[in-house]
């Protein structure tokens, strides 16, 4: 049993001790270093090591929840006593049910990396100017920013109905924003990779990227104000998938402040649409065999043909609702409490290239980025198309300034008319570009 | 600890760095979270530790530790010098910091009742009262929260030129959100306050008018229809125009985008970068705002920072560090979130200074237009000088009288061309947007404000097609 481990236990033991009903106790202890870049120079390295524990206890289903920046039997214990001393100052919560039971699952292979977490700064610095390299020899005036790093750690979880694990997990990754500024007329873009291990990461070729796109962004013009058709690519269509599955949390679902209440085994999306979680891809930049109440996460489809098959429960609004945990219990860390969320989502690609769905466009727009995220309340989103193109003809030509988007999650779903065939892959992650047939946009043109 | 901290920069110094500067944070805090009529969740937080800084060669290393033992910070002073070295010898543009004049002081927290003397159950109770009338008032009001939270702490600066600084503080902040539905649709509300403090904050609160207004706001945005979308003649809030000047301008006025050339006002001082009516400032002096203080985490004391008089770029908000790259005197505007982040240069109270026009002059003024009212969120792309807004509300504005109400709206622009146009400053200001803002993966406690504001030809995000006006 590891160190962290017995640290959780004793927080449980020492919680139940205290009178607590229900109770888990999470610790990591984790290390990042990173390098940074700022204006095309390196000036900055950090090794940052975080280490710190959370106990969270139930009173006749009143949460305490108290944390401490400390790894120590003592801290842990301490810890507890404070977490059941608040839930009794908590109202008790009748809606609370338990905590999970123990479940069993397979290790995801490949989540933590020898190689990667060995890097030292050294490495980075390398890394970093390379990018420097690769986007001056796009544009001898490219500025650069951004920046290269590793994180690896470990973290264990314990409950007082028997949860005891405890795992291991690595990442890098490196990221560059670059910027052309030609007189008054300035093109940004950024691009950045991410990988759990070595052999998953490309370290050549972001920062090229991130200038060509930005050279590709200069000369950026208004369009007109008017309904058009919208081609998000991958990245674009990551603020709308996520906000989605946002607003499908049993939590906000059961409290009623959720758009997508009442909508679960309905139609809310174009039936082109099927979105599925899969937790256990080997490697996968969200992947876990568990989730953050150590409930064994499973492969699903959250949004089958346009149809949404699932709210996303942790323990509480799932005893709640009288169904069983899905294994969405989210936890961001020692210091946050515990929510909802999800893994790895792939949007099942379409029939058509991208490049076939701009094609089929006579007057459009292509986003590149922009954060269209519906309101999890309301379901509404008026935000900046950030970085795209305006299409004419088939094919993007200018890049497009100060252009915004009104909409709702309905109406931007249900017009979704194609998913494109291709599509951007990251560790886990599948995402193409989505095809949505009208939506209003604002600009100066 | 003094002897400790001071023996670590003086060994800082004999190993090769040309300066160092170390953090040393501890405090408490207590959250309380009320939603449907349920005080359910109480939370707790205790955090310690020491972040430690150093310049070798012209390259900055940092190390933090969560453990404040003379053995953790030695580790953290080796760590911090590795890290320097490992930059150091790449270093295009070697990093600097302006000399300043040791400041030896002891900040005293200012509030009038101490959180941790009000029992626990008494702030619950408090709360829940809150979060009552959010929820009791009108039967469409179908969800309500309120979240309370206080935090106590101190923070140690101290560097290499001999400054010791130790910086008592006690904060306190109150949000509440109400959902109110009607057949499918629901709107959603919310309020907070949030400044340093005690709990004289969460108790001055007026249950009835605060957490009743919200409740009422969110009711009438369900009879809001959806924004239309086009170019219109503008007039926003306080609010928005906090949010406005925060996003648009502050972050553009940040050194250290300016030095990066990630803002469009570098090389800009002394020019006219919008309309003659607008001054803009950053002022952490300004007492009860959430982005007040006393001495920045680098221990330079807090000074009002005039940004824009009258149109033209008077300066920027600075570091040690960037005040050196721009060859000015440090300004004070140096923050971190935490002993495990670094100081950046972050905006503290910022707002557009008032006008001498009234409200309802520039109504009845505007012939076509929209009044834009709460702002929410917004964002900036500062070296493209492109920002987005969000607001609560709108109304349309016709023939110098208000019209229909909106909700789901969006304005943005690019910054100085937008502020270029400002043809109409209200006379009065207020401070009404203090929250959190995100840089660098730091969040910050600000403020923000302004006076009324019209604004020509402003691009506005809606559902609804509508083209130029109304």
């Amino acid at each position: 049993m590891s160190e962290l481990l017995d640290i959780a236990q004793a927080a449980v033991e020492a919680a139940q001790a205290a009178g607590a009903d229900f109770c888990d106790a999470f610790c990591s202890d984790s290390t990042d270093v990173s390098v940074e870049v700022e204006k095309s120079s390196i000036n900055y390295c950090a090794t940052i090591r975080d280490q710190g524990l959370s106990v969270r206890a139930f009173v006749n289903g009143g949460q305490g929840f108290a944390t401490v920046q400390q790894l120590t039997i003592e801290a842990a214990r301490e810890s507890a006593q404070r977490a059941v001393a608040l839930a009794r100052a908590a109202h008790p919560d009748p809606d609370f049910v338990r905590l999970p039971d123990p479940s069993e699952a397979e290790e995801v292979p490949e989540l933590f990396d020898e190689e990667m977490a060995g890097l030292d700064a050294g490495a980075f610095v390398e890394w970093c100017l390379q990018g420097i390299d690769e986007a001056r020899a796009v544009a001898d005036d490219a500025i650069v920013q951004g920046g290269a790093g590793v994180g690896w750690g470990e973290s264990a979880l314990a409950s007082s109905t028997g949860v005891a694990i405890s795992k291991r997990g690595s990442s890098a990754g490196l990221s560059f924003f670059v910027i052309i500024a030609r007189g008054d007329d300035i093109g940004t873009y950024f691009e950045q990779d991410m990988a759990r291990r070595m052999a998953d990461l490309e370290i050549g070729g972001v920062a090229e990227t991130a200038a060509r796109e930005a050279i590709r962004q200069l000369g950026s013009r208004p369009v007109p104000t008017a309904r058009v058709p919208l081609v998000l690519g991958p990245l674009a269509t990551m603020g709308l998938i996520g906000s989605v599955i946002g607003a499908a949390e049993a939590d906000g679902v059961q409290r009623n402040r959720s758009w997508l209440a009442g909508r679960e085994g309905e139609r809310i999306a174009s039936e082109v649409l099927t979105l599925r979680e899969e937790p256990l891809v080997p490697a996968g930049l969200r992947s876990s065999a568990y989730d953050g109440e150590g409930v064994a996460r499973t492969p699903r489809a959250l949004i089958d043909r346009g149809v949404l098959t699932t709210y996303l429960h942790n323990s509480y609004t799932a005893f709640k609702a009288g169904v069983e945990p899905t294994g969405h219990a989210g936890r961001g860390g020692y210091g946050s409490s515990v929510g909802i969320g999800v893994s790895n989502l792939q949007t099942q690609p379409g029939e058509k290239t991208e490049a076939e769905l701009i094609s089929e466009i006579d007057e459009g727009i292509y986003v590149a980025y922009a954060g269209i995220s519906p309101s999890s309340v309301t379901g509404e989103v008026s935000t900046t198309l950030d970085f795209g193109f305006r299409i004419e003809n088939g094919e993007c030509t200018t890049p497009i300034s100060t252009t915004l988007i009104g909409s709702t999650g309905d109406e931007l779903l249900s017009n979704i008319d194609a998913i494109s065939s291709d599509y951007r892959e990251e560790p886990g992650l599948i995402l193409p570009s989505m095809r949505i047939s009208s939506v209003q946009i604002a600009s100066e043109g | 600890m003094r002897d400790l901290i001071e023996n670590i920069l003086h060994d800082a110094r004999r190993r090769g760095a040309s300066f160092a500067d170390l953090r040393v944070n501890t405090g408490e805090s207590t959250s309380i979270s009320v939603e449907d009529g349920q005080a359910d969740k109480v939370s707790s937080a205790s955090r310690s530790g020491a972040g430690l800084r150093v310049l070798v060669d012209g390259a900055w290393g940092f190390a933090p530790t969560n453990s404040i033992t003379g053995e953790e910070l030695r580790r953290c002073l080796d760590d911090a010098m590795s890290m320097a070295k490992a930059a150091a010898g790449h270093v295009a543009e070697p990093g600097v910091v302006a000399e300043v004049e040791p400041v030896e002081d002891t900040v005293e927290a200012t509030a009038e009742i101490d959180p941790r003397e009000v029992p626990l159950a008494d702030r619950v109770q408090r709360i829940y009262e809150i979060e009552q009338v959010a929820r009791e008032r009108d039967d469409r009001i179908v969800n309500s929260r309120a979240n309370y939270a206080d935090g106590v702490g101190s923070l140690i600066i101290a560097n290499t030129f001999g400054t010791y600084i130790e910086q008592q503080s006690m904060r306190c902040s109150v949000r509440v959100a109400a959902t109110a539905q009607s057949g499918d649709a629901r709107q959603i509300a919310t309020e907070s306050e949030a400044r340093p403090g005690g709990y004289e904050i969460a108790r001055a609160i007026d249950p009835d008018a605060w957490a009743g207004d919200v409740a009422d706001r969110a009711l009438a945005l369900l009879d809001a229809v959806p924004a239309p979308a086009g170019t219109f003649n503008v007039i926003i809030d306080p609010r928005v125009c906090g949010l406005l000047a925060h996003e648009a301008f502050g972050h553009n006025a940040e050194a250290d985008a300016v030095w990066a050339g990630e803002s469009i006002l570098a090389g800009r001082e002394g020019q006219q970068v919008c309309s003659p009516l607008v001054t803009i400032a950053d002022d952490p002096t300004l007492k009860g705002l959430n982005g007040s203080f006393v001495y920045d985490h680098e221990g330079v004391p807090a000074r009002r920072h005039d940004i824009v008089r009258e149109g033209v770029l008077i300066g920027y908000l600075h570091s040690l560090e960037t005040a050196a790259r721009l060859g000015v005197e440090p300004n004070g505007a140096a923050r971190a979130e935490g002993h495990q982040s670094e100081p950046i240069v972050r905006m503290s109270n910022t707002f557009i200074d008032a006008g001498d026009a009234t409200l309802e002059e520039m109504i009845a003024d505007t012939k076509d237009g929209l009044l834009l009212k709460g702002g929410y969120w917004g964002y900036v792309f500062t070296a493209r000088g492109q920002f987005t807004c969000n607001v609560e509300n709108a109304w349309a504005i016709r023939d110098g009288k208000i019209g229909q109400h909106f909700r789901n709206a969006s304005f943005a622009g690019l910054t100085m061309e937008m502020l270029s146009r400002v043809d109409a400053v209200g006379n009065e200001i207020s401070f009404d947007l203090g929250g959190t803002c995100g840089k660098g993966g730091q969040g910050m406690s600000v403020d923000a404000g302004g006076p009324y504001l019209r604004i020509r030809d402003v691009v506005v995000g809606g559902q609804q097609q509508a083209g130029r006006g109304q």
